[in-house]
């Protein structure tokens, strides 16, 4: 059994990892509560806006335009798959940062020549270990989504896109189910696919036909860097809510084990203490007795 | 009291405005347009610039528009902002900080992207000074 003391220097050292895991979990869960607000406020944007591009590539007669390119003509091995995946700055986020990493790498392997955008220090350092290349000039970080940087992020991809530098993109970020549940998604941004023949609708419905103004080559130019950029921003905000989630929750199953640990070494500490006193009154009892005896003897002796 | 229709206006920090109304106006990449109720299906790309909706009880309401679509459909119409503020809600002196910003930013020779992105801050800039001025608020 450990003497009094390691216990006692355990005991301690977990006290003050708690105090650590206690102040994370109460900095992430008020970080969750504006990173909730800003979702809900955000999620009619985002299904609106998911809605208009779906009704969009309905209704769209056949038409050229690079936003809808998708170079099937292109063999696999000459085409460039763009990653923009956001994780999070910091790690003991429980599975968060991990499941996006390995979603990521899950589907960097199923093809040849892959270009990654990461947000958030933890996914840049993650692949600079792995001596997996990623755009060095993409330094943005995941704390506070904001509509400027979801800017500057869409503005880059489009450039891309359009000079054919990369020719399909997908964003792998994480959605937020309800407050118990997250989960990893991966959505292609880029190219837009053009309307997929559709069975779903008998030839007796109305089919609405929409007018694109001016002209649906102008429309699509300006509505496609803003949903792009609309569709960035959400996920940045999903996934920043996402990460204060599983932060939370993860401090908070900290501070459990952290609390059941103690548990069962205040009863180590206190039976390693017991024993000690038992064992320091039977030696004091039992050196009492030797003495007594021995006493006795002696008095036996000169009478 | 003339036709109205069912109007939503969703900015990305939330549903702006929600309810019948009569007319709309508001600026596309070319030119302004009007719509009134049973209007042919559409989508429209909205530009920066001044929006306007006449509710049932005639009043005007203006707000300041980001970029973003507009869709009809079914009587209903619905845009996408990426931004939608009150005129009285603008801070002047941080739309004047960020068009200083911008230009400075357009002056020196960057790619058209960066380019691109200047001249959209200062008209997201410009537009809301224009509009806060026009109202007398300073």
């Amino acid at each position: 059994m450990a003497n009094t003391k390691e216990i006692k220097d355990r005991i301690n050292s977990i006290k003050e990892t708690q105090k650590i895991t206690n102040a994370m979990y109460l900095i992430s869960s008020t970080k969750l509560q504006k990173a909730k607000k800003d979702l809900e406020a955000t999620e009619p944007y985002f299904f609106g806006m998911q809605a208009m591009v779906e009704r969009l590539q309905r209704h769209l007669p056949d038409i050229k335009n690079p936003y809808f390119e998708s170079y099937d003509e292109l063999p696999d091995e000459e085409k460039t798959y763009a990653y923009l995946v956001v994780t999070a700055d910091k790690g003991l986020a429980g599975s968060y940062n991990h499941n996006v990493l390995k979603l990521t790498e899950e589907e960097m392997s199923k093809h040849k020549n892959t270009k990654l955008f990461v947000v958030g220090e933890l996914g840049r350092q993650y692949f600079e270990s792995k001596h997996i290349p990623i755009d060095e000039q993409f330094q943005y970080t995941a704390q506070n989504p904001s509509l400027h940087r979801a800017r500057m992020i869409s503005l880059r991809m489009l450039e891309l896109f359009t000079k054919h530098e990369i020719h399909a993109l997908y964003i792998v970020y994480t959605v937020m189910i309800n407050s118990m549940q997250t989960e990893t998604m991966i959505q292609p941004l880029l190219p837009l696919k053009a309307s997929i023949p559709d069975v779903s609708i008998p030839l007796d419905v109305y089919h609405e036909e929409f007018m694109l103004k001016p002209s649906p080559d102008a429309v699509i130019n300006a509505v496609v860097p803003n949903c792009t950029n609309g569709y960035i921003y959400s996920a940045l905000v999903e996934s920043f809510c996402s990460e204060q989630n599983a932060r939370m929750q993860a401090m908070q199953a900290a501070n459990k084990s952290a609390n059941s640990i103690l548990h069962d070494l205040n009863i180590q500490y206190n039976r390693v203490r017991q024993a000690m006193i038992t064992q320091e009154i039977t030696e004091v009892c039992s050196g009492a007795k030797a003495q007594k005896k021995g006493k006795k003897a002696h008095e036996r002796k000169h009478t | 009291m003339s036709d109205t229709f069912f109007f939503r206006i969703i900015a990305s920090n939330g549903i702006f405005f929600e309810g019948k109304v009569q007319e709309i106006l508001f600026r596309t990449i070319d030119g302004e347009v009007v719509l009134m109720s049973h209007h042919e299906e559409m989508i429209i790309a909205v530009d920066v610039g001044p929006l306007s909706y006449k509710t049932p009880d005639d009043q005007w309401h203006k707000a300041i528009a980001g970029v973003g679509t507009a869709q009809f459909a079914n009587n209903r119409c619905t845009i996408l902002l990426d931004t939608c503020e009150l005129p009285e809600n603008i801070d002047r002196a941080r739309a004047e900080a960020a068009l200083e910003r911008a230009k400075e930013q357009a002056r020196q020779k960057k790619s058209i992207v960066e380019y691109k992105m200047s001249q959209a801050s200062i008209a997201r800039a410009l537009t809301r000074l224009k509009e806060t001025s026009k109202r007398g608020l300073q």
